[in-house]
């Protein structure tokens, strides 16, 4: 009974156990290779300040991956959003006015994503690929225009770097994300949606204003991650926010995430994944790796995530 | 006695602690066809799946031409002589018939690297002609054939000269009349050859017709087998279905009453509606009413009732709700229709998620407080259908991809009824349903009629539209052909009469 027990848990929890598994290796691994600096109090900080904005990213993607959609804009929203805050910011010297200046343009995005999408006819990715290119465009653009090479902000971002906000900041967007995942006809509709679109339809569901829900959420924690991003950093320029798209992809997997959506989405594994590899990155440095091998382990942990979670064991082939 | 050509020993499979067979012994011979019958879940399709290599047995030995025989995957069994045909869709979307036809054997037509697709397609043709499928040729997309084509395109893919042993597994319901006629020459064809076949149906007549041998499973054990001089009795078929389920059913199988009064309340009204398959279509339905619409696949009445939820535009008419429009599937929800589609798997159920998760779909927004939906209320909304329709399963966070076909539609039938719609439209609602299964379903839909429910019911099943129906409406190349009313004295042939 022992045995079948623990094959019931491999099965049926397959993706927690590797998501749970992955970042306590991580911790191991990385704690012993780094000789225990991976967890002191300077490195602690430095690891949740990096964890901040992949967190808060990702618990927002897990509502678009649900559904088996993906975003690729995200690092150039990153980019323009962290510029326009700045700007805004330095202009008019309120930083309340240029968040919201930057969230509208976010739900503005998020309307594309979602409605304009279903109206063309167009899947999400190639919207959020226009989306993208635009933005990659207007950020290069706004920098030459600017003539330096960063901005930096004028305004005193001491409250919002500070540690504790920051892990404020992610409790909240968790609690509320586990709250709306968890618990409301949003959480569930994006997960059928992810599961078998045509049957939530047919379930007398309007899809397509649902769809836009999420995207607005998801838009909402991009501001919020852009303005993380710069109070951390405390300025922006051309290549601010570049590799984050990818990046969060990455995240979602390594927390466990089925990337074709449906049932087994847990907000659990954004937060579990934007640690795992945040830790990852930050232990391979600690670790005395060099940045370039760095990206070909990133790359190897990768591969070896998606053959353990994405491989079709059942496939049914003719002849 | 014939050659024995699979022998299966002391077969037996777990899932988990779920027991599926139990200690089968199963002798396949030559020249016959032998039918496998069962309720759904009863092991049927495990122990082909098994043989044909599709999974592993949990312990047991089979015998496959005399040698010991294991296969690891589908394509090695097929290699080795034995095909199945499943009672899912198997073929590859974007690709042209030939392509589908000879996937996986490409090599045999390709030079440097390029395939010969007029060689391909010229094999194609000869291959369809021989199974008198010429309508279809191998140049064609895949994508312009309907369900019932690409069927018969898999069964021309899994039969050739090599096979040893087929294996049909349900497909006579996704076929026509005409390609079922493909398949029962196939099959002949194989007997005269003195090959085996292994036939699974749920349809009663085809089994007792078609098969030389059968073997009736119960729970994953064989509980009796019934040979060609058997078949021929009287009362066999009462005999097998007794060993099915184990008890003895009786005569009430569909509703015992004729009497075909209902309310005089319409709900749902249909107005000369027009649309690409359907032509100047007129009905009222009543509140506790059940109206049967049948007619040969493809003479439209699986259109009506899509365009009844709103999920099929129309051209001309109109479809009202109690005096009202119905839109979109949201609006037809919200005004109270429920819609059963006929395609199980990909419309009416998630299968990829938990029964729960499945029959509070269309409720959630009715549980609701201010956006905020409580577990509890869920589970004890789900839990009550999971009582109230016997729906066979360890508890409610089982995926619906590991129930029987049965329990897949009571869960798509608990999807209403949790939501309380009290009109339901039906549109076959017991393909695929063993017959214990339909009993139950059949005196559901009676009670549904008793509690003041309006039923639109569509379905190929002349016996159940016959059995059930206050009202029968036939139709035929898009229309109305005929309307009947309740009666002891309707018969099926009645009936064709106006459907052909």
């Amino acid at each position: 009974m022992k045995k079948g027990l623990t094959k019931d848990l491999i099965l049926n929890h397959g993706s927690d156990v590797l998501g749970y598994g992955g970042v306590l290796l991580c911790v191991i691994l990385f704690g012993i290779l780094s000789q225990g600096r991976l967890f002191n109090a300077y490195n602690l900080r430095i690891l949740i300040q990096a964890a901040c904005v992949y967190a808060i990213l990702s618990m927002g993607a897990i509502f678009i991956y649900s559904m088996g959609y993906m975003d690729i804009s995200v690092g150039a929203q990153l980019g323009v959003y962290s510029i326009m805050l700045i700007l805004i910011s330095n202009k008019t010297g309120s930083l309340l006015l240029a968040f919201g200046a930057v969230l509208a343009i976010s739900l503005v995005c998020g309307l594309i994503n979602g409605y304009v999408a279903v109206m063309l006819g167009l899947p999400s990715i190639v919207t959020s690929i226009f989306l993208m290119s635009i933005f990659g465009g207007i950020q290069v653009i706004a920098m030459e225009k600017i003539g330096i090479n960063s901005i930096s902000i004028e305004a005193n971002m001491d409250l919002f770097a500070d540690v504790k906000f920051m892990i404020f900041v992610i409790a909240v967007i968790a609690i509320i994300s586990v709250y709306l995942f968890r618990f409301t006809q949003l959480g569930e509709y994006v997960k059928s949606i992810g599961a078998n679109e045509t049957a939530t339809e047919y379930a007398g569901i309007s899809t397509t204003k649902w769809k836009v829900i999420a995207y607005i959420f998801f838009g909402i924690c991009v501001a919020v991650a852009a303005f993380m991003l710069t109070a951390r950093s405390g300025a922006a320029g051309k290549g601010t926010g570049t590799g984050y798209a990818m990046d969060i992809m990455v995240a979602l997997l390594l927390g466990g995430m089925p990337l074709s959506g449906g049932m087994k989405a847990k907000i659990s594994s954004s937060l579990i994944g934007a640690f795992t590899y945040v830790i990852l990155s930050n232990g391979l440095t600690l670790a005395g790796v060099s940045v370039e091998v760095g990206y070909v382990i990133k790359a190897l942990v990768f591969l070896a995530v998606i053959l353990i979670t994405c491989r079709k064991k059942d496939g049914v082939l003719p002849r | 006695m014939s050659e024995v050509v699979l022998e299966i020993m002391g077969m037996s499979k777990n899932f988990g602690p779920v027991v599926a067979l139990k200690d089968v012994a199963l002798k396949i011979c030559r020249g016959q066809v032998h039918g496998l019958v069962g309720e759904n879940g009863s092991g049927k399709s495990t122990i082909t799946s098994i043989a044909a290599g599709m999974q592993p047995a949990t312990s047991g030995e089979m015998l496959f031409m005399g040698k010991p025989w294991k296969p690891a995957s589908m394509i090695e069994a097929q290699h080795n002589g034995l095909s199945m045909i499943l009672q899912e869709a198997n073929t590859i979307p974007g690709c042209t018939v030939a392509e589908n036809l000879f996937a996986g054997k490409e090599n045999e037509y390709s030079r440097f690297g390029f395939v010969n697709n007029r060689k391909m397609n010229a094999d194609a043709d000869a291959l369809l002609d021989r199974f008198g499928i010429s309508y279809m040729r191998g140049k064609d997309p895949i994508d312009q054939y309907g369900f019932e084509d690409r069927k018969l395109i898999e069964i021309a893919r899994a039969v050739n000269e090599d096979t040893e042993i087929l294996i049909v597994d349900e497909t006579t319901t996704a076929l026509s009349m005409e390609g079922r006629d493909i398949l029962y020459k196939i099959v002949e064809d194989m007997v005269k050859r003195d090959k085996a076949v292994i036939f699974i149906s749920h349809d009663m007549d085809e089994i007792m017709e078609k098969c030389t041998i059968l073997t009736v499973l119960r729970d994953g054990e064989i509980r009796g087998t019934v040979t060609s001089e058997e078949i021929g009795q009287l009362n066999s078929i009462g005999m097998i279905r007794q060993l099915m389920v184990g008890r003895d059913i009786g005569n009430k199988f569909y509703r015992s009453d004729y009497d075909p009064s209902c309310s005089d309340e319409v709900v749902l009204e249909f107005t000369n509606v027009s649309g690409p398959n359907v032509k100047d279509f007129s009905l009222k339905l009543h509140k506790g009413e059940i109206v049967g619409i049948g007619g040969l696949s493809g003479c439209g009445m699986h259109d009506i009732g899509r365009m009844a939820f709103g999920m099929e535009e129309i051209d001309r008419g109109s479809i009202k709700c109690r005096g009202k429009e119905v839109e979109s599937a949201k609006d037809a929800v919200e005004k109270g229709i429920g819609y059963i589609s006929k395609n199980r798997d990909t419309e009416a159920v998630i299968l990829q998620g938990p029964i729960e998760n499945n029959i509070v779909l269309p409720s959630l927004k009715d549980i609701s407080k201010a956006g905020f939906v409580s577990p509890k209320k869920r589970k004890q909304l789900a839990d009550e259908q999971i009582k109230l329709l016997k729906i066979k399963c360890n508890k409610s966070r089982q995926w619906v991809n590991t129930l029987s076909g049965g329990n897949k539609q009571k869960v798509s039938f608990a999807k209403w009824i949790a939501k309380g719609s009290d009109i339901v439209i039906m549109d076959c609602p017991t393909r695929g349903v063993d017959i214990g299964v339909k009993q139950s379903m059949y005196s559901l839909i009676d009670q549904m009629k008793h509690e003041g429910k309006a039923i639109l019911m569509i379905s190929e099943e002349m016996s159940e539209l016959i059995g059930m129906s206050d009202r029968l409406i036939v139709m035929k190349d898009f229309k109305i052909s005929k309307e009947f009313i309740r009666s002891a004295e309707l018969s099926e042939a009645d009936v064709i009469e106006y459907m052909i």
